[in-house]
């Protein structure tokens, strides 16, 4: 196995959020318990995650029938994977939102034609607005992350937090902010890297 | 790939995770991603750095179907309210090597409902499991049998890459933990109708789950998977 001594990331080292902690520690438990194939854990992770995964899958496909077909992919491929997690030793709200949105992502591109075509709006999940509480979901790492998010100029933001949290490819986002395809390719690399240069600090 | 530059790897893996890495070189990625460990710890710091974002949407109660649903697919049932024991919490050991060895892989697997997927071309054979690999669009395998599991057929799809100089190998996952016994080879294209040996078909009977391994030409030379476990597949359960 290689070694586990993950470069601490940004945000993590200092302060602690106990609630927080305990969420990850009990996350992880039910991950190991699904690995061990108990469904009931499989049962007790989808009612304190799902509606959090489900959220971020309609954002990103737009409708949520389509979303929720896609959630069960998701469940079944946490079910399968458990075995994984424990590898990593991530935090376990990343690795579950990770394996929905790159299901959302996939789903969307194979099915985006068929999306637009559609257009039919239904009542998205909406971020919720600034203030002390946003981040809390977050855990540790949320202060950091918002710190960070706001130093980056508005179109970056817009750009990270529009192929982020919607799923857009670099050309939705060059049509959503008028924008030439280059110049939005060039301002979502720099985003990322003073990003990640602010959450090593 | 062959880049070894860390800030490349690192771009790639902050677009990979934004989502914006598309196409055949988010396919490219995706591979990368799975058997290199440095690759995949990039992508993970990316995944803890901006989880945050994702998080601050507000939550949506999925339908009481969909519950329904992943219950189907696994296999399983569970109530809702009742966790697992303290003893079942940790309860891991007995996690059979092949299952370890299969959790290094990317797996996805997508149960069919044995009467949903008559084929009007293929009568008498019901759906027994779709293997796929979750970075690939289409799925690997569809596995099919006859009612009392004499006959399996397999059809490629298209989701697994042919390697040259090996061979993929079926495999029954028996549920008593015992050792899994070969079902014999699955096709790089094309389809493949076998008729199981009393053996065979006792242990297919005896899982509910099968996998594959990726074996030398010709398949293991052992009895037992000697290359790694790239799928597994939980069997659809009859009525």
């Amino acid at each position: 196995m290689a070694p586990n001594k993950a470069p601490n990331l940004a945000g993590e080292t200092t302060g602690s959020v106990p609630e927080a902690e305990a969420d990850d520690v009990e996350l992880t438990q039910l991950i190991a318990a699904c690995a061990a194939r108990n469904a009931q854990a499989l049962r007790q992770l989808y009612d304190r995650t799902a509606p959090q995964l489900l959220a971020c899958m309609v954002r990103i496909l737009k409708r949520k029938a389509l979303a929720e077909e896609a959630l069960q992919d998701v469940f079944v491929s946490i079910w399968q994977r458990a075995g994984q997690f424990e590898a990593r030793r991530g935090r376990p709200r990343a690795w579950l939102m990770s394996i929905a949105r790159y299901r959302a992502i996939d789903v969307l591109r194979a099915e985006r034609a068929e999306l637009y075509r559609e257009a039919e709006i239904e009542q998205l999940p909406q971020l919720v607005t600034e203030g002390a509480n946003d981040w809390s979901g977050a855990g540790r790492s949320a202060a950091a992350l918002a710190r960070c998010f706001d130093m980056l100029s508005a179109d970056q933001r817009r750009g990270i937090e529009l192929a982020f949290v919607d799923g857009a490819s670099h050309a939705d986002i060059a049509r959503a902010t008028h924008q030439p395809l280059g110049t939005v390719k060039s301002w979502i690399r720099r985003g990322l890297a003073s990003l990640r240069q602010c959450l090593e600090r | 790939m062959k880049h070894d530059d860390p800030k490349l790897i690192d771009s790639l893996a902050a677009e990979y995770v934004l989502g914006t890495l598309a196409g055949r070189a988010r396919r490219r990625f995706e591979r990368w991603r799975a058997s290199e460990w440095h690759v995949e710890r990039r992508v993970q710091a990316w995944e803890e750095r901006l989880v945050g974002l994702a998080l601050r949407l507000t939550p949506m109660r999925p339908s009481p179907h969909v519950w329904d649903q992943i219950e189907k697919r696994i296999g399983r049932t569970a109530a809702p309210g009742s966790g697992p024991t303290h003893s079942t919490l940790h309860g891991g050991h007995r996690i059979s090597t092949l299952r370890a060895l299969a959790a290094s892989i990317a797996i996805f697997v997508v149960i069919v409902g044995g009467v949903m997927a008559w084929r009007a071309t293929h009568p008498a054979l019901l759906a027994l499991a779709t293997i796929t690999n979750p970075n690939a669009i289409a799925p690997a395998w569809e596995l099919r049998a006859d009612a009392d599991f004499r006959q399996i057929r397999a059809v490629a799809r298209g989701g697994a890459r042919p390697q040259a100089g090996k061979s993929f190998e079926l495999w029954a996952l028996p549920d008593s933990g015992g050792a899994p016994v070969s079902l014999g080879l699955m096709p790089d294209s094309g389809e493949l109708t076998r008729t199981l040996t009393e053996a065979q078909r006792n242990a297919l009977l005896g899982a509910s789950k099968v996998a594959v391994s990726l074996e030398p030409t010709g398949g293991s030379r052992t009895g037992a998977p000697t290359g790694p476990v790239l799928f597994v597949a939980e069997r659809a359960r009859r009525a």
